[in-house]
């Protein structure tokens, strides 16, 4: 299966989809709790859901306001998100994060 | 209340952007839109909706440049600005009046001088070398204006009709008697060279300048290749008895001030605003044959001075020696262009020398360290009183790219025009009722094309007119007020003009080294076609590949 590239935002995305597998998250959820900008965060779903990594589907809301999107990881996205996670975290142990106050 | 504005201006921003991506990204467009209704305050939700609008544009981009990148959902006439005409009228507006505010640049005469200089490189393409030159010569003679005549007749490079019209200024005023100098100093090799030297020496005696001339008037009559070595004996006494005269002279006179005196009064009164012309005399400096040769008879003159002082004759030689460092010092002093103070200063370096080692052999110390420091001072590369380059404002640097952005810009604008052009063409064939399918077809390709150029008109434009604006004002301050302060600036940029940007000014000098040789004059043109046409080539691709490549369409 061709992958996409995984950048240190992407993984940030899968990280927050690994927290809760089984939950639909919107994209303004995913936005405040990595603080990606609509303008990095949507190409990286984009991306995802391009490669059958992540589904997608409409959710209807009170009258009035318009449906929202929601997302998922697809098995096989669940298992590339273990995968490479798994990979970064050694790395992330060597190397300090800019962001990390400690 | 405002906060319901800005939210909605947020919106519409994001709307017209899902309108302009692809059929497919689309939804992910409304996703972004459906989410604006949850993000908390306007500032926030306006900062969503432009992240969201740059990634529709990017995709609409992508789309435009590989559009079977994705599987599109066709329609019929689809893609960009297809479906929604109103959208279509409001990009066309929108480059209209793009092309509009560009067009009234030109009304600016900064803009039009500045975009002269960006398309002088094509110049020599057009077959008419210095086509403004000659028309202000045709009317300065048919006015029998003398001044106007001797202004064309010092920066005309036709060696014939340089002389021409010098005789004819001078025929017209006695007065500008100095303009054969100008002339015969950029082409002593003409016939005319030697009566006009006899008649120069007796208007201004003791001028160096015409000595110089008439030296190297001798070599060119024997042939310029081998230089000194083919002169006979005869000739080599002439000419070093010439250059003997020259270097006695108390004076040295290159007429530029006369030369911009002339500029400040011919220039405003025939319009003539072609800076390259105008700043020609001031960019041409002595000719190289003149350091050439004052640098061998200075050699000639200080060996003679150390034989004498083999001799014993040390007044002897020491007066040979001060004849070189008196010469060095009277260009240095008098002269007004970069080469003239490097030859002053390279023979007073070369005489201090000399002085120093004569000074060293009879053990005086104190006149050998001064000598030395003198020596050291004048030293053409490493002294501190080169008088080379000439000081400026802007650096070297700084000219060349401001030159380089100036070259861009001006090609930009003729790109970007051309694309217009031919976009609106496409759309005006594409309305009319028995236009092709392909016409049709083309139309939303057409109407980004016009928007994306026009816009880029615009914006060149404004580039052009702003990195040259200052050089105008050096420009003007020096025809009007005949303030040179920064016109070393004005010329490193004229210079740069000339050179292929992001070429290194080495490998561009041996470039054009090479090309001087082999006689090509349209070295720039070349480069320049052939940027172009690759920008065609590239553009014409994209077009290709966007109707070849395109899928058929299907019912929904």
């Amino acid at each position: 299966m061709k992958t996409p590239r995984i950048s240190p935002e992407t993984l940030l995305v899968l990280e927050r989809f690994l927290e809760r597998p089984a939950d639909w998250l919107y994209g303004y959820e995913l936005s405040r709790v990595t603080g990606l900008k609509s303008g990095t965060l949507y190409p990286i779903l984009m991306r995802l859901e391009k490669h059958s990594l992540l589904e997608a589907c409409w959710v209807a809301t009170e009258d009035g306001v318009p449906p929202r999107h929601t997302y998922r990881l697809t098995p096989n996205g669940l298992e590339l998100a273990r995968t490479k996670l798994a990979e970064a975290r050694p790395r992330s142990m060597v190397r300090q994060p800019a962001y990390c106050s400690g | 209340m405002l906060e319901v504005h800005i939210r909605q201006a947020a919106t519409i921003f994001l709307e017209t952007a899902i309108r302009i991506a692809p059929p497919d990204i689309r939804g992910w467009g409304q996703a972004m839109l459906g989410e604006m209704n949850y993000v908390e305050g306007p500032w926030a939700a306006t900062m969503w909706a432009l992240g969201g609008t740059s990634v529709m544009l990017k995709q609409a981009l992508v789309a435009l440049v590989i559009p079977g990148r994705r599987e599109q959902e066709m329609v019929l006439d689809g893609g960009l600005f297809g479906r929604n005409a109103s959208v279509r009228n409001a990009a066309l507006v929108i480059g209209g009046a793009c092309v509009l505010a560009a067009l009234l640049f030109f009304v600016a005469p900064p803009f039009r001088q500045a975009f002269q200089v960006a398309l002088e490189p094509y110049q020599v393409v057009s077959g008419s070398i210095q086509p403004g030159l000659k028309t202000l010569a045709r009317q300065a003679e048919a006015r029998h204006d003398s001044e106007g005549v001797a202004f064309c007749a010092v920066r005309v490079q036709d060696p014939r009709e340089s002389a021409r019209l010098a005789a004819e200024a001078v025929h017209l005023d006695p007065n500008l008697l100095w303009v054969y100098a100008a002339v015969a100093m950029r082409n002593p090799g003409l016939s005319e060279t030697g009566p006009w030297v006899e008649k120069l020496e007796q208007w201004d005696p003791q001028n160096a300048l015409f000595y110089l001339i008439a030296a190297e008037s001798m070599q060119q009559a024997n042939g310029h290749q081998a230089r000194w070595s083919h002169l006979t004996q005869e000739q080599e006494r002439a000419w070093q008895n010439v250059m003997a005269a020259a270097f006695r002279a108390p004076k040295f006179d290159d007429y530029f001030d006369r030369v911009a005196e002339l500029n400040r009064r011919v220039v405003p009164r025939y319009g003539f605003r072609n800076p390259y012309e105008v700043a020609s005399r001031d960019r041409t400096d002595l000719p190289l044959h003149a350091f050439q040769n004052s640098e061998r008879f200075a050699k000639l003159l200080l060996q003679s001075g150390v034989d004498l002082e083999a001799k014993g004759d040390r007044a002897g030689a020491h007066e040979k020696y001060w004849t070189v460092g008196r010469f060095g010092q009277v260009l240095d002093s008098q002269g007004h262009t970069d080469l003239e103070h490097w030859m002053g200063t390279t023979l007073q370096a070369m005489a201090y020398g000399q002085l120093q080692a004569s000074a060293d052999k009879e053990g005086n110390q104190d006149e050998a360290a001064l000598f030395g420091y003198l020596a050291a001072k004048f030293d053409p590369v490493k002294g501190e009183h080169t008088g080379f380059p000439p000081q400026s404002t802007f650096g070297l640097e700084t000219s060349r790219r401001n030159a380089a952005v100036v070259e861009i810009s001006g090609l930009m604008i003729l790109v970007f025009s051309g694309l217009v052009a031919i976009a609106t063409w496409i759309l005006i064939v594409g309305t009319r009722r028995n236009a092709q399918r392909s016409a049709h077809r083309a139309r939303p390709v057409a109407t980004i094309v016009v928007l994306t150029s026009a816009v880029g008109l615009l914006f060149s434009s404004v580039t052009l007119y702003l990195t040259y604006r200052p050089y105008w004002y050096i420009f003007q301050s020096a025809i009007q007020s005949g303030d040179s302060v920064q016109t070393a600036d004005f010329r490193y940029f004229l210079f740069g003009s000339q050179m292929i940007p992001g070429v290194s000014s080495r490998l561009h000098i041996a470039l054009l080294d090479a090309l001087f040789y082999s006689r090509s004059p349209s070295f720039l043109f070349y480069v320049w076609t052939g940027v172009t046409l690759l920008g065609v080539i590239g553009l014409a691709l994209i077009l290709l590949r966007h109707f070849l490549g395109r899928p058929h369409a299907h019912a929904p």
